[in-house]
């Protein structure tokens, strides 16, 4: 399989297993979500693998691609914890920000750049979610924390291990998505 | 129109797989997720561990101690008897479940186990682990179920001080540790007071232990406030026994619903 090769368009088989490997990917990041294996566990934070996903979708597609994606993996991830608030916003805006990043010319495609990428996309993932527990916390009177302080107090910690738990391990999961991609389609999708 | 249509021949499948997508994911979230927990128990199924495992780590002082507890259970079901208080009711055991998962996400403190409606767990049971009260059911599938930690901030339970009866209720912080908060201004409480769930708790079976008060703050508004060590080690448990147990009240009711009930 050269790469260079031209070719023409995707035929039937090559489109089956383009979504075989994207939706298989997506699932073996939703599997790995539960899992603490060692080297995958800091304070009890694990990283967050469906950010790195939708960094790696987002990278090389617009900004509406980024954002579908953000919407699907969040809605995939309140199945698996709890509805509100949603992992949803954050996952968006992390899709429209890659896509963003990288089309603006900021950020190349290497592997340190997604790494660095990465780790700011978590940071601004956990912020998201601590924003909307503290607007419920301003707005609803049920609120789940007791203040405002043990929120961000809590989200400095967690969104600094993510942070650095996902940018370390993004390139796992980046590379072999990217070579993929790259192969199937070679000019650069769409 | 002509351009529509144009756009909609050009964008016709994209648009289609776009909203397949979202569909299924949504699909997904309504089922709490049903079809990948499943998947997870099945591939974790080789790396889980045996109940006989558990049973060779105990040692026979816990075992005195369960046959000395069991004793002063025993007399202190007599004694009550006599004096013609409600029987407590002794808590039953569904099924010893190991834990297969953690949280799928940083802010909520869940676990995931590796029985589910299969084994007769259902949602509202309660779990505990070796030290004490670990959580309850939250959703169910076949052959998993997901618990909320008491270490998580929803979970707020009714408590009260084994020694003194004052009674409170904590909230998780996310850690092992959860703020209690009393009802009343002056309570009768000293680090290293055993903390247990009261009567009045709705979600939860009384007198089952949550762990020790560490440290006191009297000034805290408007009532104190007692920082408390939970007494499960959360981080390296392994295993949980289910408990059967049917919240006392629809605690999913709109608030107004619950008045009502008390009125009645």
């Amino acid at each position: 399989m050269n790469p260079y090769r031209p070719q023409p368009r995707p035929n039937a088989r090559q489109h089956f297993w383009n979504w075989f490997v994207t939706i298989g990917s997506v699932l073996l990041c939703l599997l790995v979500l539960p899992m603490r294996l060692p080297g995958m566990d800091v304070l009890g934070v694990g990283p967050n693998w469906l950010l790195i996903w939708v960094v790696a979708w987002s990278i090389s597609r617009t900004a509406l691609d980024g954002a579908i994606a953000g919407l699907t993996l969040g809605l995939l991830q309140d199945s698996l914890t709890a509805p509100a608030p949603t992992h949803a916003f954050g996952l968006i805006i992390a899709g429209v920000l890659a896509s963003r990043l990288q089309q603006r010319r900021f950020m190349q495609e290497d592997l340190v750049s997604v790494a660095l990428i990465v780790f700011g996309l978590a940071l601004i993932t956990e912020t998201t979610t601590a924003v909307q527990l503290s607007a419920q916390y301003i707005f609803d009177e049920d609120s789940l924390y007791k203040s405002l302080g043990a929120i961000w107090q809590y989200h400095q910690r967690v969104a600094l291990s993510s942070a650095i738990l996902s940018s370390l391990w993004a390139p796992a999961l980046y590379y072999p998505l990217k070579r993929w991609w790259e192969r199937l389609n070679p000019k650069g999708p769409k | 129109m002509f351009t529509l249509r144009r756009w909609w021949d050009k964008n016709a499948l994209k648009a289609g797989l776009i909203l397949l997508a979202i569909a299924t994911a949504w699909g997904v979230r309504q089922t709490n997720g049903v079809f990948i927990s499943e998947t997870y128990q099945l591939l974790t199924r080789p790396f889980q561990s045996q109940p006989s495992a558990k049973e060779q780590v105990e040692n026979a002082y816990v075992l005195e101690l369960q046959q000395r507890v069991i004793e002063l259970e025993n007399q202190n079901q007599g004694l009550r008897e006599l004096v013609d208080e409600n029987k407590s009711s002794k808590l039953q055991t569904t099924t010893m479940a190991a834990i297969i998962g953690r949280s799928a996400d940083n802010w909520w403190q869940q676990i995931t186990i590796g029985k589910g409606t299969q084994a007769k767990v259902k949602v509202g049971d309660i779990a505990t682990g070796s030290g004490g009260l670990v959580g309850r059911v939250i959703s169910t599938t076949p052959h998993t179920a997901r618990i909320l930690l008491l270490s998580d901030p929803s979970s707020q339970i009714g408590v009260k001080i084994s020694r003194s009866r004052s009674a409170g209720y904590i909230q998780g912080q996310s850690g092992e540790r959860a703020t209690l908060k009393f009802f009343e201004k002056d309570p009768d409480v000293k680090p290293g007071d055993v903390i247990v769930t009261s009567s009045f708790s709705r979600l939860f079976p009384q007198d089952i232990p949550i762990g020790r008060v560490s440290t006191i703050n009297s000034d805290a508004s408007p009532a104190p406030e007692a920082l408390v060590q939970l007494s499960v080690p959360i981080s390296n448990l392994e295993w949980v026994s289910i408990h059967p147990f049917t919240p006392k009240q629809d605690v999913d009711a709109a608030p107004a619903k619950i008045v009502t009930d008390d009125v009645l």
